[in-house]
């Protein structure tokens, strides 16, 4: 049954470098593979409007928004693009954040009744949940394309940069979703601090507004936070605002998703041997 | 030598036993940080628990080695270091060609997932590719006769077919050296027998096998060697045709 090379390899509990541990990761991308269609199936079966859901919530969200900024208090006067695509820009990657860092950090802990029983490298479970809600991301930028139709605005060349933007903001949710899934095996408290942490975190995201409509003076405090940048960059990017690019903010949060996945790598392999023991 | 497949030496798996209330909370960890630090360690709260302690064994392709021992003597602790799911304190281990364990049957298997979809899904977990999977298919599917039921979410299965269906992905994996805890205790004498026979078929293939089984009769038919464990440690090794097994019967059942 010996097939090919003679794998050898050494079990002596210490920690993998990080480039073995690439390596394993993409010898197991099967795993990876399976979970993701594993989850992708179950969320959506036996549920009567299946896809709809992913574009129900950030359609409602919008609106509400919409309803709060634009009609409410007015806003959307000195906007260029239309109101709701300013939105759409805000609440889609928003959405992303506020599901795959929850469902990355509970990951390792729902999961580790496969952890106790099999190995493969334990990175794939939180980044197999942040490529689902990934997935789910995209779709839902369907409804910033029907947005477009609906307005007939087409976005200029600033386009090219949405992938990067987009990338950025994997690193960024999987680098906090990593890092939380270990510390919520060892501390539980995350699991309570997290979600009050995330309605907070909505109030001081330019979701519903723009990072120019708070006073000048608290931009750049603001723009500490990481997601600023990116949706900011979005805005550029798409909606060709009249404003010019978010250099400041999205330096910050290059800066900051960088920092970020370097400690949570680090912390990750740290620890990793250990999660099954700690649980 | 060639043929050995797995080199262990001075394997041990330390626990740390905490006699007062485990630090689970941030509350208590920044309690017991503060009092470490104000006077020393709290070395006094904890007591060291060797759950396995100074292993060394070696296993050769196509060979058999059955572990026995009481609950708690260690032995499905060495079956998840030498599987990776835990790190050993001490010692190290070689492993050659591909180890598969097979601690539980049926892992990853999802309830809202049907048979077919399970197979591929615990294959993965197995550390197989899908193309291997899909060739064996027809043979996994035949193998635990459940063929009516493939397209059923698992959650409507009778435990009996889940075991067998789970079992049967787990006889068809391409290893050279299974871990196997356990797992033959499924489905009916009939499935038994047929799960015996793969696995004998698998060692002359030239499979190496470890097993942990309560069941010595079973043991017998499959293994060569037989070592015995006692409080985390490897008190005697010998062949099974040696009284070992009976000795460790007597002693089990409290005659000895």
């Amino acid at each position: 049954m010996t097939s090919g090379r003679p794998h050898v390899s050494l079990i002596d509990g210490l920690p993998p470098r990080f480039g073995a541990y690439c390596c394993e990761l993409w010898e197991f991308r099967q795993v990876a593979v399976m979970l993701i269609q594993r989850d992708l199936i179950v969320r959506f079966r036996q549920t009567f409007f299946g896809l709809a859901w992913l574009l129900f919530k950030p359609l409602m969200l919008m609106l509400v928004l919409f309803f709060a900024f634009g009609f409410l208090a007015g806003f959307d006067r000195n906007s260029a693009a239309p109101y709701p695509l300013t939105i759409f820009c805000g609440v889609l990657p928003w959405y992303l954040f506020t599901n795959a860092v929850p469902d990355a950090m509970n990951s390792l802990l729902s999961q580790m009744h496969i952890m106790q029983k099999t190995y493969f490298p334990r990175a794939i479970i939180p980044l197999a949940v942040v490529i689902v809600d990934g997935i789910e991301f995209f779709v839902a930028w369907l409804l910033f394309v029907l947005g477009c139709i609906w307005y007939g605005y087409l976005p200029g060349w600033q386009v090219v940069l949405f992938p990067v933007l987009c990338l950025q903001l994997f690193l960024l949710v999987a680098s906090i979703g990593l890092w939380l899934s270990v510390l919520n095996v060892r501390f539980r408290d995350v699991g309570n601090l997290v979600p009050f942490l995330m309605t907070i975190a909505f109030f001081v995201t330019p979701v519903g507004y723009t990072l120019n409509q708070i006073p000048s003076e608290w931009q750049l405090l603001c723009s500490m936070n990481p997601l600023v940048g990116i949706i900011e960059g979005l805005r550029w990017s798409l909606l060709d605002g009249a404003s010019g690019f978010p250099l400041v903010s999205w330096a910050l949060s290059t800066i900051i998703t960088l920092l970020a996945s370097v400690l949570a790598v680090r912390q990750f392999l740290a620890v990793e041997r250990f999660l099954v023991d700690l649980a | 030598m060639d043929d050995i497949v797995i080199d262990a030496s001075g394997l041990g798996k330390r626990y740390r036993l905490s006699h007062k209330t485990r630090a689970d909370s941030l509350k208590l960890w920044a309690r017991n940080l503060m009092r470490a630090g104000l006077r020393g360690t709290s070395s006094a709260d904890t007591e060291d628990f060797w759950a396995l302690h100074d292993v060394s064994l070696q296993l050769h392709r196509g060979e058999c080695l059955a572990l026995v021992g009481r609950n708690g003597s260690g032995k499905s602790t060495l079956l998840k270091i030498l599987s990776r799911v835990i790190p050993p304190t001490q010692g190290q281990a070689r492993v050659r060609g591909r180890l598969v364990s097979l601690l539980e049957v049926g892992t990853g298997f999802h309830p809202e997932l049907t048979g077919r979809e399970n197979i591929f899904l615990n294959g993965a977990m197995l550390g197989c590719s899908r193309s291997l999977i899909s060739r064996r298919f027809d043979r996994i599917v035949a193998f635990s006769g459940i063929e009516r039921f493939l397209d059923t979410p698992v959650k409507h299965y009778s435990s009996g077919m889940y075991v067998r269906l789970a079992y049967s992905v787990a006889a068809h994996v391409e290893a050279d050296i299974l871990l196997i805890d356990e797992v033959l205790a499924v489905g009916d004498a009939e499935f038994q027998e047929k799960c015996l026979q793969s696995l004998q078929r698998q060692l002359q293939d030239g499979v190496a096998m470890i097993v942990v089984s309560h069941s010595v009769t079973r043991l017998h038919r499959i293994a060569k060697r037989v070592a015995w464990l006692r409080r985390g440690q490897i008190a005697e090794i010998a062949e099974a045709s040696s009284n070992l097994l009976q000795r460790y019967l007597e002693d089990d059942c409290g005659v000895g």
